[in-house]
């Protein structure tokens, strides 16, 4: 009976729901499906370099707004094709997190985390000044998608296409974690001087952790452009990343799926709770807190404890957890 | 025009070294930056409104008040974030001050956001407020109490830290744990004490900054990126480095924003934090530790 709650069981029951979704559901509920897939692209890539490299960095909500803004004001402005415009976005996005990685791998720990909030804050401080590119904070409107011969309704069109972006890139994902670079990545988390002394190229593998992230965060970016039809500031300030780092630790950091189990199930709350700010941050907040003091391996430490078919390949042994 | 901006950068730069005072005070003796040290001071200015403003009690009542407050908020911190994480890695730490930092935004929402016309709520000044003329330069009076306020509490602090008991005992711990644990200091209260003593410093600046500006749930975090830009220019771990460099982050602030563009106000510690980190990371006067481990 446990057997049926497997992790293969379960991906692809969440694969059918997903697929199945759009011809039955109602315009919102495949919204909050769309927003539910995107946010699992966010959380993998946050994964990677929280979870995996163990970089505490807090640049990722703003590269998902560089992303998000590249691909919505390319839309706008050039009226380019919105597939072109969010592979410009990520382009964009990945090419920051690369300037990000930069002068952040000479830093670590706290004055990691130190820089990357300013980078963070100060990005949002340009999408909200630089009035004449970015339309300042009242934001912009992306113009309508259209998705023709395939479907006449750009929702579908853009839910379908971020469907197939995560079936594509969370198995790539969960592949590059298992190859080299996640094995180096995991051996820089738990030491860097032990890594060095392995022959671990440190700088580049974490510059690739960066890179990777980023990609993911553009590209989520972009979806969300699309999805949303608006752009603002605010969809990227520090609540976001908030929203983002419970998501991966609620789920389990240092666990792809975890992070996926995080993403699906925090959309609900964040949707419930949205016309209340102050209860989204208690809760979110709440959560952070909650899940680093009692489940510190979150949720799927719990479903590794509880049901068979759960192990993954470079987890935290039993007593870190 | 120049002698009004850096009256009015000092005038700030003394809440920024104020604040930075309680984030080094508490980086000093446990390791960990306290990311929720800009919501205990925001919470800090919110208690004091409430006395102050709703239940009309004096204002250096209210101020006591909040100094109160602020720092059994730092004890609850301490209890609740610090202490069953003592031996947690830096990460685990960092998001966990984070998390409690969103959880008292949204209380302090909850009771006093959201009204009609926005979040921001307006702390009436305690003195006059008419500016009077010093030396031909236009003055606050709110200013001059900041200024000295800031003065009072930096004294104040700097002869508990130096002089009694306890500030003895957090500067034995902070420069190293386990003997002051082996010479007989309770390591643990230490740290509670330094948690609540960070807090209610924060606390007062809050209640001297609240008339100046406006005071909302969100002024926490932009208070603690001053706080952090003025310890890291300052040299991460030195008081004296945080001290000045609050002053200096608030006269670089008030020059950038008067000369160069006004948004630049906002953004300049932010880039002072990035500078300094990628160019000097160990600040202005700080001591030669250029990494974590």
């Amino acid at each position: 009976m446990r057997r049926l709650f497997s992790r293969r069981n379960v991906v692809a029951a969440g694969l059918v729901f997903f697929a199945v979704l759009p011809f039955v559901a109602n315009p919102y509920v495949i919204f909050i499906g769309n927003l539910a897939l995107m946010y699992i692209l966010l959380s993998v890539g946050l994964n990677m370099l929280l979870g995996y490299a163990g970089q505490l960095a807090f640049a990722h909500a703003a590269l998902f707004g560089v992303g998000a803004y590249t691909t919505g004001l390319l839309k706008l402005e050039l009226d380019l094709h919105y597939g072109l415009a969010l592979v410009a976005g990520v382009g964009l996005a990945t090419v920051t997190g690369l300037a990000v990685a930069m002068p952040a791998l000479r830093l670590r720990g706290l004055y990691l985390a130190l820089a990357t909030v300013a980078f963070a804050q100060a990005t949002l401080w340009v999408f909200t000044h630089w009035n004449s590119v970015t339309y300042g904070g009242a934001g912009f409107r992306v113009p309508p998608l259209d998705f023709e011969p395939f479907t006449p309704r750009p929702d579908i069109g853009v839910y379908a296409l971020t469907y197939v972006i995560v079936l594509a890139s969370v198995p790539l994902g969960w592949n590059l974690l298992r190859s080299r670079v996640g094995r180096a990545w995991v051996a820089i988390r738990e030491s860097e001087v032990a890594a060095e002394s392995l022959g671990i190229d440190i700088t580049r593998y974490k510059a690739i952790a960066y890179v990777v992230s980023a990609m993911y965060a553009g590209t989520a970016g972009g979806l969300f452009a699309g999805m949303l039809g608006i752009v603002t500031p605010e969809s990227f300030d520090l609540f976001q990343v908030i929203v983002h780092f419970c998501m991966v630790i609620v789920g389990g950091l240092g666990s792809i799926w975890g992070g996926v189990i995080g993403a699906v199930g925090l959309v609900g709350l964040q949707e419930v709770l949205r016309a209340f700010r102050h209860l989204q941050e208690i809760a979110f907040g709440g959560l952070i807190l909650f899940t680093v003091l009692v489940i510190p391996g979150g949720a799927v430490s719990l479903l590794k404890r509880y049901l068979p078919g759960w192990k993954e390949p470079l987890r935290r042994t039993e007593h870190d957890e | 025009m120049f002698a009004y901006l850096i009256a009015s950068g000092i005038s700030t730069g003394a809440l920024y070294a104020m604040v930075a005072i309680g984030l080094v005070l508490v980086y000093r003796s446990t390791g960990h930056i306290n990311f929720s040290h800009g919501e205990l001071f925001m919470f800090g200015g919110f208690i004091a409104y409430t006395f102050f403003v709703i239940l009309g009690m004096p204002y250096f009542v209210s101020l006591a008040v909040a100094v109160i407050g602020g720092f059994l908020l730092g004890v609850l911190c301490d209890r609740t974030v610090y202490r069953p994480l003592i031996k947690a890695p830096a990460l685990t730490m960092v998001l966990a001050t984070v998390g409690f930092s969103f959880l008292i935004k949204g209380v302090a929402r909850f009771f006093w956001g959201a009204r009609e016309g926005g979040d921001y709520v307006a702390f009436p000044a305690a003195v006059d407020p008419a500016p009077i003329p010093i030396g031909g330069i236009m003055v606050f009076p709110q200013q001059l109490l900041v200024l000295g306020g800031a003065f009072f509490f930096v004294v104040v602090f700097t002869i508990f830290f130096r002089r009694t008991r306890w500030g003895k005992m957090m500067q034995a711990t902070a420069e190293n744990a386990t003997a002051a644990f082996l010479s007989g200091i309770r390591v643990e209260r230490v740290y509670t004490m330094t948690w609540g003593t960070g807090a209610c410093i924060a606390s007062a600046a809050a209640v001297l900054m609240a008339p100046l500006t406006l005071l909302s749930p969100d002024v926490g975090f932009n208070l603690l990126l001053r706080a952090f830009a003025a310890t890291v220019l300052g040299g991460l771990g030195s008081m004296p480095g945080a001290i000045i460099g609050g002053f200096l982050v608030g006269i670089i602030e008030s020059l950038a924003g008067g000369y160069l563009h006004t948004g630049l106000q906002e953004v300049s510690a932010f880039i002072i934090i990035i500078v300094v980190l990628v160019f000097r990371p160990s600040g202005l006067f700080g001591i030669h530790k250029l990494r974590e481990t």
